[in-house]
């Protein structure tokens, strides 16, 4: 008896002879003899007696030959083989064809589904060979049926599907304290503990390089200031020693000399300990400077993700408030504001200020200071981002002003907005932890198939049980893709698992990572909620109240779903404001193939983002935050506020000033300002102009024009895919 | 008459911007040349102008135009309530020169309310796109309250406009 069926991905699986039957019944069917039941059932039969106990798709495919050559029906026979050779070329075509267009370095949507990635380079190539041969793997081997179809069908888009098969996950905020206190061991490298600034900042860029790799997504260090502050007293007192050696004297009493601010100064008129103090801190600024320049140069050039992309960095910083901390944010703010190389904008890491009231904000906080330069660096510069450590949602009762720790209750977030903080199975805390997989609905599709409904309440009602239907999948399919994750080994993630992960360290190389899995989080995203409401009432929330109200039935809805999920079963289960970079065309594209152009819906190559007012829509930024304000508090897998603003911001930072204002009014989350920026690489020539082209100045045509793909800057729009390319046309300014 | 709400380019910060109809200077090249006349815009009052600033608890307020000027005793009303009723700031355009405006006891009723005043017609000639908030270097920015420091210690230069 046959027992198992080994398929062409190697998967065994349980051999079900009805599968034979109804192959050689569609063969019959289309031959004028119709079908013959009984002959296909002893076939059937026939084959599941030969003795064998597992046999290969291929074999059974061929005993079917034979039999059908041998018995009655040998018309049945050709129908057969012609089929069985049409799938296994389509197979072989459709990853040809793909091949092939990467191998002509041809602009398409496979290539520029991530703006960050050059497709173009061997690097970048290999990858992408890789990552469309998974897809199709995970298509027919790792997906349950209903979940495939809800793929397929355009329902539901699995993020980041290529790497499932690798078992890896998503993000992580590094506990970069670790790595500086007790050293690394990656690859064949080993180091010791951090004693100095430029140290403790290479370190930080081998952490986020190395783990990049052992993972699919965003790498962030939560508490940039908190963690390097150490170091730049170390620098200080090195510094000391320097002197102390040149002027054969001990210094070292003044190693924990009390210092305000590291602010260079003239040593002109200072005599004795003061000299000798201030000498050090103008060094220790130079140094801590010159160590925020290579950190930043570090993340812009070296191309470790797979040999082809940048880490996707981010730095969370702003509210450590002392000397040496305020240190480290001034010059990582410096550095910003100058730019890289010939001043550029530094494209890598983002930047977030963490916004605190009695900290980071207002005008009598200690760091005030920094927060108003934070403002006129993101007019330049794009960033930092703000985050609102006092939106109701992200006060933690556990923050304690006295407490030296207090960062590890501020909540972090991924520069794309990607965040974890609560925690059902642990500390609640960003640090240690990341999001482990997440699923997009497209809101939009659900609303179209209810627009055939005449009245509006049972319009709405239906598009409830279509969301409610679409959210059930998606949980299903994030646990099952968490059942899978589960069964990676500790070994497979040599850095992340080293004890970076929270609760790593305790794991053996051969155990599974099942025991910590749950740290992080399973995120349900959405896409499209404008054009569904368009869809479902004929308005968006931006210009309509009856719209906001029932855009906010929908995500509150979606939310109270999600938390349900996390009990049923037991994971950290978030909703997901999601950054829909090759989605925002996809989802579209097949929407409108199957519906045609509907006005307000389908009309555009692109849906927008997740609870966003349409990016066409004008209205002032506080109309903006008013209206998507209130969304955030529902995203708590992660969100942005966006602003786009007219004139020309680096000679307005106030503007961006009452923009944050604005956020911190309406209790947004995270957010930050669009703008314009060109740079003339041949002058030097900045300014503002929309689509500039030739430099006023020099008329070269050397310039570096920026832009902002869902959260990500990106210096050229030719990486950008056309869905995101149509809505950039689309922009408009909010005044 | 027109209103842009929370705009960038009139001004520091976000800007309540009065746009008034009327001018006689008709510089050459002059951006806004359908303003220049008087029965191109619509009346509003006071009252009404002010209810849309205060509603708008962040911006602050610019006079522009067309300009303010020609209608010195509407907007002086104006500002005079803006003072009062709330702690915002005000930045004036107008094409004649401050020197003209002190000159006259008519104009300057409007001064004491202003915080920045922006005088001078634009020079196409002299045109300038580097310039901060105007259009030909002639045209100077004058703080008639005293205007906040901001440098902060420790932090590169920011680059300037003139």
């Amino acid at each position: 008896m046959v027992k198992y069926v080994l398929k062409r991905d190697g998967r065994r699986v349980d051999f079900n002879n009805q599968k034979i039957i109804s192959a050689i019944l569609k063969a019959m069917n289309v031959t004028d003899a119709g079908e013959d039941i009984i002959l296909a059932a002893q076939i059937a039969d026939n084959i599941t007696r030969n003795g064998k106990e597992e046999m290969s798709v291929e074999e059974i495919q061929d005993c079917v030959e034979m039999e059908l050559m041998n018995g009655p029906r040998k018309e049945v026979a050709k129908k057969y083989i012609a089929y069985r050779n049409k799938r296994n070329l389509a197979r072989k075509a459709k990853s040809q064809e793909i091949f092939k267009e990467i191998i002509d370095a041809q602009v398409n949507d496979i290539t520029r589904e991530n703006a960050n990635m050059n497709a173009d380079t061997p690097a970048g190539m290999m990858m992408k060979f890789a990552s469309e041969s998974t897809k199709s793997y995970v298509d027919e081997c790792l997906l349950s049926d209903d979940v495939h179809d809800a793929v397929k069908n355009g329902y539901i888009h699995i993020h980041d599907k290529d790497y499932y098969p690798t078992k890896s996950l998503t993000c992580i905020q590094h506990p970069l304290d670790k790595i500086l206190e007790n050293g690394l061991k990656a690859g064949h490298g080993e180091s010791r503990p951090a004693k100095r600034i430029e140290t403790a900042a290479v370190l930080a860029c081998i952490s986020m390089e190395t783990v990049q790799n052992e993972m699919h997504g965003g790498q962030a260090i939560p508490a940039f200031d908190y963690y390097l502050a150490p170091y730049v007293r170390k620098t200080f007192q090195e510094e000391l020693r320097r002197q102390g050696e040149y002027d054969n004297k001990d210094y070292s009493y003044l190693n924990n000399f009390p210092i305000d601010d590291y602010i260079k100064r003239d040593l002109v008129g200072r005599q004795g300990d003061e000299r000798i103090v201030q000498f050090a801190i103008n060094q220790t600024v130079n140094r801590v400077h010159q160590a925020m320049e290579a950190f930043v140069h570090n993340m812009n050039t070296i191309h470790s993700r797979g040999g082809n992309q940048v880490v996707f960095s981010s730095i969370n910083y702003g509210t450590d408030d002392s000397a040496e901390g305020r240190c480290i944010i001034r010059e990582i703010l410096n550095t910003t504001y100058e730019g890289v190389g010939n001043g550029s904008t530094a494209i890598f890491p983002i930047q977030i200020w963490k916004l605190k009231k009695g900290v980071s904000y207002l005008p009598t906080d200690r760091n005030y200071d920094l927060y108003k330069f934070a403002c006129k660096v993101t007019a330049r510069r794009f960033f930092p981002n703000f985050l609102n450590l006092d939106a109701t949602y992200n006060i933690d009762d556990a923050w304690k002003a006295d407490d030296p720790r207090r960062f590890e209750h501020e909540v972090a977030t991924m520069g794309c907005r990607t965040r974890v903080y609560g925690n059902k199975f642990g500390p609640k805390t960003s640090i240690g932890r990341g999001n482990l997989s997440f699923t997009t609905i497209n809101l939009v599709r659900l609303a179209i198939e209810c627009m055939g409904e005449e009245n509006k309440e049972q319009k709405i009602a239906k598009f409830f049980a279509k969301l409610d239907w679409a959210l059930d999948i998606s949980a299903k399919q994030l646990n099952e893709r968490y059942d899978f994750q589960k069964t990676a080994l500790k070994k497979q993630f040599p850095l992340l698992m080293s004890g970076l992960w929270l609760g790593s360290e305790k794991l053996s190389p051969n155990d599974t990572i099942e025991s910590i899995l749950n740290q992080g989080t399973l995120s349900i995203g959405f896409i499209g909620l404008a054009e569904a409401l368009i869809a479902l009432i004929g308005k968006h929330h931006g210009e309509s109240a009856e719209a906001q109200e029932l855009g906010l039935r929908i995500v509150s809805h979606m939310s109270e779903r999600v938390n349900g999920f996390a009990e049923t079963f037991q994971h950290n289960f978030t909703m997901l404001a999601t950054p829909a970079e090759g989605l925002a065309g996809r989802f579209t594209k097949m929407d409108k193939k199957k519906f045609g152009i509907i006005k307000g819906v389908t009309d555009k190559d692109y849906y927008t983002n997740s609870s966003h007012i349409p990016v066409y829509f004008r209205c002032t930024p506080q109309h903006k935050a008013e209206i998507e304000g209130p969304y955030h508090k529902y995203e708590n897998a992660g969100h942005i506020f966006y602003v786009e603003i007219d004139g020309d911001a680096t000679h307005n930072p106030e503007a961006i000033m009452s923009i944050v204002d604005l956020m911190v009014k309406n209790d947004v989350g995270y957010g930050s300002v669009n703008h314009n920026r060109n740079l003339c690489l041949d002058c030097g020539y900045e300014d503002a102009t929309e689509g500039l082209e030739e430099c006023p100045h020099c008329h070269g045509h050397n310039l570096d024009t920026l832009q902002r793909i869902t959260g990500y800057l990106v210096g050229t729009t030719n990486r950008w895919n056309s869905g995101k390319l149509a809505e950039l046309k689309d922009r408009v300014v909010h005044k | 008459m027109e209103v842009l709400e929370q705009t960038m380019a009139d001004g520091p910060g976000l800007r309540t911007s009065i746009y008034c109809a009327g001018c006689y200077h008709h510089c050459e090249g002059c951006h806004n040349p359908q303003s220049w006349d008087m029965a191109n815009g619509h009346w509003v009052t006071v009252d009404e102008l002010l209810e849309i600033i205060k509603a708008d608890e962040i911006s602050n307020v610019s006079f522009s135009g067309g300009d303010p000027f020609y209608q010195v005793e509407a907007f002086t009303n104006l500002a005079k309530r803006i003072k009062e009723e709330t702690d915002k700031t005000i930045w004036c355009w107008t094409g004649f020169t401050y020197e003209e405006i002190l000159a006259s006891e008519q104009l300057s009723m409007l001064l004491p309310y202003l915080d920045v005043l922006v005088d001078g017609p634009f020079i196409l000639a002299q045109r300038d796109t580097q310039l901060l908030f105007r259009g030909s270097p002639n045209q100077r920015i004058i703080y008639l309250t005293p205007k906040e420091e901001d440098v902060i210690e420790g932090t590169v230069p920011l680059i300037k406009l003139r």
